[in-house]
């Protein structure tokens, strides 16, 4: 009696968790079918892309539109909202899905102590740092970083390949960038502890504009702080210097997703667009724009179709 | 709120700051400098100009004109394109100052000499005077107070908008609005603006104040001729 009681109790009180377990994984299922598998979420209801105020940044949102539209998920895109203080918190509110990013810049955003430089070590900590909710993929081969560039005169002149090499001209060379790389570590800051470099003068211009590379054309500054991804540095055959100490962050396009939105097929989609996008190929693309004013979403679809992403 | 007005009020007071390179002192001279410069030499372009189509009553159309297109100039803009053609140097600076304030101080004379009344010009040519003599004393003088008034807004003007040789790396009290932005440091970027804003009402008072203490036995000129 007692025993069957038991049993009977087991039961009872066994099959209201199977029940529950059951209808959890119906639910399940019906996700995982429409999202195509593991990986939590679900693109079904589609993406809302948001880009940030800039034009390669509207550029990237395009082409993840167009990946991911090639692989049958529908998005729209919400360009130029902001900056990183502005599209964060939208991405957090669920306002947008999807945001194309930068590890250095994005991990400093959550974490601004952050030591690490290198793109995995990144790509782990970004992991980590990100709130909860949000999600970074896999990062593209494109990176768009700060290079310290010199004239193919100068590299010549003075033998210069890498920031090791500046200290050899220390206190002679005229350094120009935006007003920040004046304090900060990835400015003189770093310079001078890292690789002991030092200039005769600092001249604040702006981040890759037309003063700093007007000036540098011009002779007016010696080593100039511009942007990977500026198609100015390969018209005019300037000379990246390399960073054998790896002070500058690294600053691969990192697709930041809200995780309810991520299942497989975006995430196969967008690591397939971020394999075949090169940081030359993104400052191609930055030049059509720019410099021929072609639309970006234009560009995006005819980059997407060409590079087998969607069918022409 | 009340926090970064406490910064700001430590900012502003600090020995420290006001001293050095760097320093309040050293940006507020170069500021004055700047300014000072280039409203002369715009002065001395356009006291000419407004007083000789004031003068002659030709040519004020174009002139007009000139100065409500050098108005609408965008001032950053004006500095980039002199940049790219001059290179690293003070001309972007002086050159996108001074025409702002050329067409304030070519308006202003024109009007005060527009302002003068005919009758009296007559007057003055009846007695025999010479076309000299009628400008220098007995327009001028008329028309002194706008004459005064452009000059005084010029400058305000000017002082306000020196901030942008710090966007081309010079000097200056820009020099804290712009590294303040660059570096997010808010207190910085709010006494530079503070300390400009502050600068420009003193002047302007002062000018209005030697204004009326030149001409207090004067009474307002009327425009209504």
């Amino acid at each position: 009696m007692n025993r069957r009681k038991l049993l009977g109790g087991l039961l009872a009180g066994a099959s209201v968790p199977t029940l529950a377990a059951c209808s959890g994984g119906i639910t399940s299922l019906k996700g995982d079918g429409a999202g195509g598998g593991q990986g939590g979420g679900s693109s079904a209801g589609g993406l809302v892309i948001g880009t940030a105020n800039f034009t390669e940044n509207q550029l990237l949102g395009y082409l993840y539109a167009e990946a991911l539209g090639g692989a049958g998920i529908k998005t729209s895109v919400r360009p130029n909202l902001g900056s990183r203080e502005i599209v964060i918190p939208a991405l957090q509110q669920g306002d947008i899905d999807l945001l194309p990013e930068y590890q250095g810049n994005l991990l400093l955003h959550f974490d601004d102590k952050a030591p690490q430089t290198q793109a995995g070590d990144l790509q782990n900590a970004l992991t980590v740092a990100l709130p909860n909710g949000l999600e970074a993929l896999s990062y593209a081969a494109a990176e768009d970083k700060d290079v310290f560039c010199v004239t193919r005169e100068t590299a010549d002149k003075h033998g210069l390949r890498s920031f090791s090499d500046l200290k050899k001209q220390n206190g002679k060379l005229v350094f120009g960038g935006p007003a920040e790389d004046k304090n900060r570590v990835v400015g003189l800051v770093g310079l001078k502890n890292r690789y002991g470099v030092t200039f005769k003068e600092f001249k604040a211009l702006d981040a890759s504009g037309p003063l700093v590379k007007g000036a540098l054309k011009k002779g007016d500054v010696d080593v100039a702080n511009l942007f990977s991804t500026d198609p100015d540095i390969e018209a005019n055959g300037w000379v990246i210097l390399a960073d054998p100490k790896a002070l500058i962050p690294a600053q691969h396009i990192v697709p930041v997703i809200r995780g309810a939105k991520a299942d497989t097929k975006v995430r196969k989609a967008l690591a397939k667009l971020g394999g075949a996008l090169t940081t030359h190929e993104l400052a191609r693309l930055n030049k059509l724009v720019d410099k021929e004013k072609k639309d970006p979403d234009e560009v995006a679809a005819d980059w997407a179709a060409d590079h087998g992403l969607t069918k022409k | 709120m009340i926090e970064l007005l406490t910064n700001l009020g430590h900012w502003l007071t600090s020995g420290a700051q006001w001293s050095g390179p760097d320093g309040i002192a050293t940006r507020l001279l170069e500021h004055l400098q700047y300014s000072a410069l280039a409203t002369l030499v715009a002065a001395l372009i356009a006291l000419p100009v407004g007083l000789l189509i004031g003068h002659t009553g030709r040519g004020a159309f174009l002139a007009i004109n000139l100065s409500g297109f050098g108005r609408a100039l965008p001032t950053v803009g004006l500095v980039t394109l002199v940049f790219l053609a001059s290179g690293l140097s003070m001309w972007p600076v002086y050159v996108s100052l001074v025409a702002l304030a050329v067409p304030v101080i070519v308006t202003n004379t024109y009007a005060g000499m527009a302002a003068v009344d005919p009758e009296v010009r007559d007057a003055a040519r009846g007695q025999g005077m010479r076309w000299h003599q009628v400008l220098f004393q007995v327009e001028l003088p008329l028309a002194l107070p706008l004459i005064m008034t452009g000059l005084r807004l010029a400058c305000t003007q000017v002082v306000a908008t020196a901030t942008i040789a710090a966007y081309v790396s010079f000097g200056g009290l820009g020099r804290y609005v712009f590294d303040g932005l660059a570096q997010r440091d808010l207190v910085q970027v709010l006494g530079g603006a503070v300390l400009v804003a502050v600068l420009a009402i003193a002047l302007d008072l002062a000018l209005a104040a030697v204004q009326r203490l030149a001409f207090r036995n004067r009474p307002a000129p009327s425009q209504a001729h």
